[in-house]
């Protein structure tokens, strides 16, 4: 199994660009990008991928011990950097993966131009000072929303799912059809975003930043995405007027403003 | 004049306000900005405390919150539409009101802000039936799993110059149990009988299959059948009974005099022994069909023999010790070779422990057992 089926790795634009990796999230695929990449088409090399367990990756390469960290899913990043033999790239990580481009930035500097935050936060769990939003109950109470909902998602669907592009018919049929996950790599992805703790990955990080941060976003708030930003050495810090989390559905066109502002100023 | 026209315009918003479910038109993010009775009421709070000042995920259980923003916001954003969505609304008194929830994003026309509208099913009922169903799947996989345990309880004979060690991982998780098991027990003076088998299903009656499949190959053993003819009566058994069909058994005899293995297996992995002083091998003889394949009573079962020399090892596992669900076969069988070379200077019970430990807990989708005897050669007795 190669790296691009095992992350549904999906290229447009420009091949000989400068490449713009966009990240997803937890809890959806790498449809949240729609609306925004076609911006980067005409002068970068657009790349797009799911994480394991989202979308149209290969379910089988999920691994619970690989994917027990952060550091998991930054490998895979750096995989697919290395397959595609892409450099001076522009990681664009919403959510989550914010953090795993932190991850993988620090581990492999040499390929990251930028990195661009959209909503990041290096812990979702308040500790003493540090405010990142949420208690431990919080999360337990998360994962049980999870499994009240399997989002349409059912073992007999399971094989019909995986990479059915070509079959927009059948998309239509099901319903809440984008971000289908198992349920089960659902719950662990959801552990261990939510338990995960990159606070001290930051200062590892030398690649220029911007952060990205929504008004009124209640899983990032204002002083856990505000920490990102006081902690990497050369980050740039922008507010949208966006309001939520998924700036990249909700605002599209002002979140590729502000990407595009930054990497041409 | 169709039935209805008679009723009074009002009626429009009546029906609204009346309707035996929330109705919610909220902004983008969220804010609510008009709202029924019902689902005020429901709430707990006034309309003028929620219109403007409250946003639809405020109104949601933390878990819940996080759900939307994570998952039932982008959907809508992206298909215009989500459904059946479960979610806890929180009361003003702090109570739950558990909910499934649709929502549609309306289209943009000019002049006209887009809005979601979305209506509120009170799932109170529908709610405490899951959970029922949930609380009874789960004590049938307890009961199951205990009843598992209570069969493969029991202590290893003992006798001198063998060594034996047992090591068993139920499923991990919500999985139900297999019918996985071991069995070791004295057949003679100078013989020891060893049996691993795997029947087909899960849950209580795999548990109940598995106990059967064991007592009769115990019984048999004890009338002095050696393996090959034991699976023999043992597929009688199964043909008679209606039990386990096509499960998988391996039958091992050592005998601690002479230090021979005897060994028959019907569809089960091969073993793996260390002769001597080499390098473990699989042992690929003896092999034969899983229990009544052949409607009409198969082939006569074969078996073999080899010498295990000094400090003789023989190992019989079930296939959750080899199977992966990223590998195929034949890489796990490898793998298990050389995992038992790896550990074959330790004592026995922790070679068996750690090949369990060599399991990730991806693999831990079914039950894994591991039966190792090991003898001394007689002369040092």
């Amino acid at each position: 199994m190669s790296t691009l089926s095992r992350n549904n790795v999906v290229e447009h634009g420009a091949r000989d660009g400068q490449p713009i990796l966009f990240a997803h999230g937890f809890g959806c695929d790498q449809n949240m990008w729609r609306y925004v990449w076609p911006r980067f088409e005409d002068e970068y090399r657009v790349v797009l991928f799911d994480h394991v367990g989202a979308g149209g990756s290969e379910l089988r390469a999920y691994d619970a011990g690989r994917y027990s960290a952060l550091e998991g899913y930054a490998e895979d990043v750096l995989e697919i950097c290395r397959e595609l033999d892409l450099r001076d790239v522009v990681f664009v990580g919403h959510s989550v993966s914010a953090m795993i481009g932190v991850l993988a930035a620090a581990t492999e500097p040499e390929r990251f131009a930028e990195l661009v935050l959209i909503g990041p936060s290096a812990r979702y769990i308040d500790d003493g000072d540090y405010v990142g939003g949420f208690s431990g109950p919080d999360i337990e109470s998360l994962l049980d929303s999870m499994d009240s909902n399997y989002l349409g998602w059912s073992s007999q669907m399971a094989p019909v799912i995986m990479g059915n592009e070509d079959r927009p018919a059948l998309a239509e049929e099901l319903t809440n059809s984008f971000c289908r996950t198992d349920p089960e790599i659902a719950r662990q992805f959801a552990r261990v975003t939510f338990t995960s703790d990159n606070r001290s990955d930051l200062a590892r990080v030398r690649t220029p930043s911007l952060v990205l941060q929504c008004s009124e976003d209640a899983i990032a708030p204002d002083p856990a995405v505000r920490f990102v930003s006081d902690q990497l050495s050369e980050s740039s810090h922008v507010v949208l007027a966006a309001v939520g989390h998924c700036p990249n559905l909700s605002a599209p066109e002002e979140t590729a403003d502000a990407i595009e502002r930054y990497l041409k100023g | 004049m169709s039935p209805g026209d008679d009723l009074p315009a009002a009626s429009a918003a009546e029906l609204l306000d009346e309707a035996p479910c929330g109705f919610l038109t909220t902004a983008l993010d969220g804010t609510i900005l008009q709202v029924n009775r019902t689902f005020a009421e429901w709430c707990g709070l006034d309309r003028d405390e929620l219109l403007g000042k409250r946003r639809f995920q405020d109104l949601l259980a933390s878990g819940g919150r996080i759900y939307y923003e994570t998952h039932f916001a982008p959907l809508l954003l992206m298909q215009g539409e989500v459904r059946e969505i479960a979610l806890e609304v929180v009361r003003a008194d702090g109570s739950e009101l558990p909910a499934l929830v649709n929502s549609v994003l309306t289209d943009g026309r000019p002049g006209r802000p887009r809005v979601i509208r979305t209506m509120v099913f009170d799932a109170s009922d529908r709610r405490r039936y899951e959970q029922e169903l949930l609380r009874s799947q789960k004590r049938e996989r307890e009961i199951a799993r205990r009843l598992q345990q209570s069969l493969l309880a029991g202590e290893l004979p003992a006798a001198p110059g063998l060594e034996l060690a047992a090591s068993y991982r139920p499923a991990i998780g919500e999985t139900e149990v297999g019918g996985d098991w071991y069995d070791a027990f004295r057949l003679d003076e100078r013989r020891i009988g060893l049996v691993v088998g795997d029947v087909v299903g899960r849950g209580i009656e795999a548990a109940a299959t598995m106990g059967q499949l064991r007592s009769a190959s115990r019984a048999l053993a004890s009338t002095g059948l050696r393996p090959g003819p034991l699976l023999e009566a043992l597929d009688g058994y199964v043909r008679q009974h209606g039990v386990g069909r096509m499960a998988t058994v391996a039958v091992a005899e050592i005998d601690l005099e002479t230090g021979e293995l005897r060994f028959a297996c019907a569809g089960h992995p091969p073993p793996v022994a260390a002769i001597g002083e080499s390098a473990p091998s699989l042992l690929w003889d003896g092999r034969s069909a899983p229990l009544d394949a052949y409607s009409s009573g198969g082939p006569p079962r074969p078996e073999a023999g080899h010498e295990l020399g000094p400090q003789g090892l023989v190992l019989l596992y079930t296939d959750g010790l080899v199977e992966r669900r990223t590998d195929r076969i034949d890489e796990g069988l490898e793998r298990l070779l050389a995992n038992v070379g790896a550990h074959l200077h330790e004592p026995i019970s922790s070679l068996t422990a750690g090949l369990l430990r060599t399991l990730d807990e991806r693999d831990g989708h079914d039950d894994v057992c591991v039966l190792a005897a090991t003898i001394s050669p007689p002369t040092r007795r």
